[in-house]
């Protein structure tokens, strides 16, 4: 959780993470020079570089996209998602090299400027498969400078979530200008069937992924539409229905809300961190406090604010329990506010 | 999953459950990804065997030929070599040779050094003039006998690839093809004499043209479309200086799509 602005608030699992980041980085390009040199010894120095890069850029790309559906599928992928940023910051970094050594090989020292050349040697824009590839490739790489360069929770902090999140979604029109750049400009080359097969098998697995994710969190919201409501008060499950120390979540008149039952207790918070948007309601209760799934923000239940000396607060809901059932009332308080948990005992 | 198993990513350590899953997930990647990585590179198109002497600073004498394109001459007691002179960078070597000319006088028909990089592969070698104009060496007189004209000479259609003669002979591999288009684009557009390559009938080896237009005029900036691209055209072919010249009909360029 921030409190002051520091580079990086190291810990032990994110110095783990990098490590093997970086150990499995090296390991792509190792693999893959080797393989050059075994089947290709003719290959130059230039042409390792520009290729190794794309290949492993574009595959801890694919990582990157598959980490979050895959969360939400099975919560033990939750360690790949605690540092994806640093993944996403080193896949810039490794996108960077082919972008800069490609323009350096393809369009430097000619008559004009290299980067104008970019755009304008190749000017067959009207025809798919002569398209200048290359151009989709620089606004990827731009997009991924914005979003590494605001990667740290300083910009987070500043642009707040909201802006932060939709600026970091960029990612997904990254992926799609990859696609194109590798489909429009290497498979128009090499052209052998397995490429396809590769490039398309790997679009196909991250919009399943996406899709299976969604198709379940639509189920989730279709079934909470048809509840009972009652004085301004919807029923909304069991208490049994809610197992100690976790939440049922709900999406109620435009409000995601999690109802949290702990201690023989029951309270009700907005299910969106303020950090990065989590879903709060896959979090646990720990020591007293809601726990984001993501990244461990935490937050105490009755009034939605983080324990001090953190700021960050959450709208809160009231609640009641009628025949062992609970119902929630969608009309939110304003964040920080306390409410009194519901006793079990009591109800 | 369990109060105790529940994952928070700032605690020292991580649930053993998580610890397992993830171990599992990361030997699968590093067992999938050097397979996946091996099937790239096996299915990759294989590189030509040209070379570029990077680093290495050849001296070179022959007779200097100004047609079609700059050329060198280089003659040894069993074969005479016909070496297509380029600039350094993705230029052409005519402006070089233009300023060598005015500082040293013409050089039409003499003994020239030059010293350069060697770029060669497919019987065909070409010298980049790396220092520009310091490229320059020695020159002196030699009687030749001049270039006997368009005796030789017959029309053609042709269908091929219009490249740039420098990378695909061995400065970059592929220099050919829709990756190297750009560049290609780059270089021709320099000065870098354009080359038609022509696939012949045997399906394996080439024909290689250099391009020129109808009245023998340089045509790079009007080829520059039609680069990195399977196309038909028509012209007057001749032999000169060692190569093979295409008189180009630009009005008769065909894409084939």
């Amino acid at each position: 959780m921030s409190l002051n602005y520091t580079s990086v608030q190291w810990n032990k699992q994110k110095k783990g993470y990098d490590k093997i980041l970086w150990l499995g980085i090296a390991f792509m390009l190792i693999c893959f020079i080797g393989f050059q040199f075994l089947f290709h010894p003719e290959i130059t120095a230039e042409t390792i570089i520009i290729r190794a890069t794309a290949i492993t850029a574009f595959l801890l790309l694919h990582i990157i996209l598959s980490i979050g559906p895959l969360a939400r599928l099975n919560t033990k992928f939750l360690p790949l998602l605690y540092n994806r940023r640093h993944l996403g910051v080193s896949m810039f970094f490794i996108a960077l090299i082919h972008g800069v050594f490609s323009i350096i090989q393809f369009h430097a020292l000619g008559d004009i400027n290299a980067v104008v050349s970019v755009f304008t040697s190749n000017q067959h824009y009207q025809e798919i498969s002569e398209f200048p590839f290359q151009t989709l490739g620089f606004f990827a790489l731009l997009i991924l400078f914005l979003m590494a360069a605001t990667s740290h929770d300083f910009w987070l902090n500043n642009l707040s979530p909201k802006i932060w999140k939709t600026l970091h979604m960029g990612v997904y029109v990254v992926y799609g200008l990859l696609v194109l750049h590798v489909a429009l400009g290497a498979l128009q080359y090499e052209d052998h069937l397995v490429d396809w097969v590769f490039l398309l098998g790997g679009f196909i697995a991250i919009l399943s992924l996406h899709l299976v994710t969604g198709i379940k969190e639509n189920r989730r919201l279709q079934k909470d539409r048809d509840l009972l409501k009652k004085d301004g008060f919807y029923e909304v499950c069991l208490i049994s229905d809610i197992p100690e120390s976790c939440a049922k979540t709900i999406f109620l008149e435009g409000e995601n809300i999690a109802i949290f039952k702990y201690d023989g207790r029951l309270s009700a918070v907005n299910n969106v961190c303020k950090h990065q948007m989590g879903p709060l309601g896959e979090g646990r209760i720990v020591d007293g406090c809601i726990t984001c799934p993501w990244h461990g923000y935490q937050y105490k239940p009755e009034d939605g604010k983080a324990p001090p000396p953190f700021t960050e607060k959450l709208k809160t809901y009231q609640l009641k329990v009628l025949d062992g059932k609970v119902w929630v009332n969608p009309d939110p308080n304003e964040e920080g506010t306390y409410i009194e948990p519901v006793k079990l005992e009591d109800a | 999953m369990s109060q105790e198993e529940f994952y928070i990513g700032w605690q020292d350590e991580m649930p053993l459950s998580n610890k397992q899953f993830i171990k599992r997930i990361l030997i699968g990647i590093f067992i999938l990804i050097p397979l996946f990585l091996m099937y790239v590179v096996l299915f990759q198109k294989p590189f030509n065997h040209h070379h570029f002497e990077f680093g290495t600073l050849t001296e070179l004498t022959g007779i200097y030929h100004g047609d079609p394109y700059p050329i060198l001459e280089v003659s040894d007691e069993d074969s005479t070599e016909f070496i297509l002179l380029v600039g350094f960078g993705k230029f052409g070597a005519e402006e070089i040779i233009y300023d060598i000319q005015n500082e040293h006088g013409a050089l039409l028909g003499e003994e020239v050094t030059f010293r350069g990089t060697l770029i060669y592969g497919d019987g065909v070698t070409l010298l980049e003039l790396t220092d520009q104009e310091e490229s320059f060496v020695s020159s002196k007189d030699k009687e030749v006998e001049p270039f006997e004209g368009l005796d030789n000479s017959e029309s053609v259609s042709l269908t091929g690839e219009i490249l740039d003669p420098k990378c695909y002979f061995g400065v970059m591999k592929p220099g050919e093809g829709k990756i190297h288009k750009s560049c290609a684009i780059r270089c021709i557009s320099g000065g870098i004499p354009p080359v038609m390559r022509v696939l012949q009938d045997d399906g394996e080896s080439y024909e290689y043209y250099l391009l020129k237009g109808k009245e023998e005029e340089n045509i790079n900036k009007e080829v520059l479309p039609y680069v990195a691209e399977t196309i038909s055209v028509s012209g007057i072919s001749f032999y000169q200086n060692g190569w093979k010249v295409l008189k180009l009909d630009l009005e008769s360029i065909e894409r084939n799509k």
